[in-house]
């Protein structure tokens, strides 16, 4: 691509900035003003100020929404975790309805969330489980399984047979082959996977509002603020939750591309 | 000796365990809620309580009530509109991002994904307040000339939805055509340069067909996705901008109708199914091979 000629690239370029700044519009709205006052759409420039954080952090509403979304997050990570990783050693190698109940696990995450978020609020009436943050969790674990399944699932068919027919060929039991040899090998793909889910379960909105109780997580306190709009405290928060997901996919980006691939680039 | 003994046992339950569960989580956290799910859509409902009988009222209702059968069209049509108006702006983007190299072209892939992992609600928030009547759109388009005074072109109504949408999902449409462009070999576009192709002959001819998979994909993405949100036409719809999404919610609040919300659920699956099969179809590379 190399014989690109200069004004085709110049309109690339443009049209990749014009997605840049579209992209990126909405998040610099709020971090400007967590540390500018706004008023009428202009920004006042002359005081910056960390009032904002100040005030978030006296914001009781909100930290307790927060707390909320940390609580259902762990308790999603680690049953996804669990669950998924059990799904992806029992379902490899086996032919038999694989595909099938492959299938099932990616449905809520290919359908759209209100339709996930719907049948779980009819099935926990049926079953006459109230709604509470367990059924949150469940909601959470459901929508997120499809992701851990998949990455612990390709580094099990990465995973070198000889490894396990070595284990087994020196004597070991089944158990101390797992231990030993499979779990390590998989435990990177393991931590990927968890941060992933964990940044999914922090952000679900659709699912959580449709099965949700009492208690909210911060994307549905926030829906409900938006309503009667926000506090410039919010902007605060905006602004910490941006650098928290960055910080998590450069973390989940270590953990899931390959080292050999990783040191390539650097 | 007597460890292996008394492992094995325990071995074999804890196998069979897992046996159980590896059936029994999908089949009872995703399969029968959907199945009950499917189920109450032929109940119905008589003042507030459901009733347990099967009928196909739900499906009649759908198919002929003047309201419902227009605003699913209507959705379906804006959610075309945003997945056309996403690939258009990620085409070029992704195609650009080929032409970089190495350590610069993963960079800004990455400076184009990170908006997904933002806080959606705040995401809206923050297009609303642009998009309104003091926002900073309708300030730009009067400094430049283009608009004499603010307008309430983009305020709560099919625009804004349209916007917003478009805004929250071109990442969607970004990634999966920038693999069909990146997985194209090199070979085949010096081969078209060496046999006298002008630029624009090897874009029409060989990138673009090669690169048709991954937009196939896109466009399913973005379809799905947008068909299927109700939050963002909620909050920037205003009283025009309704969609199919909203008036399924409403279902399960105001109007109270679990049974009838449930068979506009199914109608909805349809058509998601629908997509994902052609954007499956489509999607599959037929064998680029060098």
């Amino acid at each position: 691509m190399s014989a690109l000629p200069r004004l085709s690239t110049i309109f690339l370029a443009a049209i990749t900035t014009l997605v840049a700044v579209l992209l990126y519009s909405p998040l610099f709205v709020p971090i400007v003003s967590s540390f500018f006052t706004i008023s009428h759409g202009s920004v006042d420039w002359s005081s910056p100020t960390l009032a904002t954080y100040v005030a978030l952090a006296e914001n009781h509403d909100i930290l307790t929404a927060l707390r909320t979304t940390l609580i259902v997050g762990v308790c999603t990570v680690i049953l996804s975790v669990v669950s998924g990783t059990l799904l992806a050693l029992y379902y490899h190698g086996r032919r038999s309805g694989r595909s099938l109940l492959q299938f099932i696990i990616f449905l809520p995450f290919l359908m759209p969330p209100i339709i996930s978020g719907l049948a779980l609020l009819i099935f926990f009436r049926e079953i006459g489980l109230e709604r509470s943050l367990l059924t949150v969790v469940i909601g959470h674990t459901v929508f997120v399984l499809a992701i851990v399944y998949r990455t612990v699932l390709m580094r099990l068919q990465s995973m070198s047979r000889t490894l396990v027919d070595a284990s087994y060929d020196l004597g070991a039991t089944g158990w101390q082959t797992f231990w030993r040899i499979i779990l390590p090998n998989l435990s990177s793909a393991m931590v990927g996977g968890a941060i992933l889910a964990f940044a999914l379960s922090f952000d679900e909105t659709m699912i959580t509002i449709l099965v949700t109780g009492t208690q909210s997580t911060l994307p549905v306190r926030l829906w409900a603020m938006m309503r009667l709009g926000f506090s410039p405290d919010i902007n605060a928060l905006v602004a910490l939750i941006l650098m928290f997901t960055v910080l998590l996919c450069v973390l989940a980006a270590r953990f899931l591309i390959p080292r050999q691939v990783a040191t390539e680039r650097t | 000796m007597s460890k292996a003994d008394s492992t094995l046992p325990a071995e074999r339950r804890l196998s069979l365990l897992v046996t159980v569960l590896a059936f029994a989580l999908p089949v009872v956290f995703v399969l029968v809620p959907l199945a009950i799910f499917l189920g109450y859509s032929f109940f119905s409902v008589d003042q507030g309580t459901i009733v347990y009988s099967l009928s196909l009222g739900n499906y009649v209702r759908f198919f002929t009530d003047p309201v419902f059968l227009p605003v699913f069209w209507n959705t379906i049509v804006l959610c075309v509109s945003v997945a056309i108006i996403c690939i258009l702006l990620a085409y070029p983007a992704a195609y650009f991002l080929t032409t970089l190299k190495g350590r610069w072209r993963y960079a800004l892939l990455m400076l184009l994904l990170v908006p997904l992992l933002m806080s959606y609600v705040i995401k809206i928030y923050a297009i609303r307040s642009i998009l309104g009547l003091n926002g900073f759109l309708n300030k730009a388009l009067v400094t430049l000339g283009i608009l004499q005074e603010p307008s309430t072109l983009f305020v709560f109504n099919m625009n804004a939805i349209l916007l917003t949408l478009t805004l929250l999902l071109i990442p969607f449409a970004i990634l999966p055509i920038f693999l069909s462009l990146e997985r194209i070999p090199q070979v085949l576009l010096r081969a078209s340069d060496d046999l006298g192709a002008s630029g624009l002959q090897t874009f029409l001819r060989i990138t673009l067909p090669l690169s048709l998979p991954g937009v196939a994909s896109a466009a399913s993405f973005v379809f799905v996705l947008a068909i299927g949100d109700f939050l963002t036409p909620q909050m920037v719809g205003g009283i025009s901008g309704f969609t199919f999404g909203r008036i399924l919610y409403s279902q399960f609040g105001t109007a109270y109708n679990w049974p009838f919300g449930a068979a506009l659920s199914v109608a909805l699956a349809v058509v998601v199914i629908a997509a994902i099969l052609i954007g499956e179809r489509f999607g599959r590379n037929r064998g680029i091979s060098v």
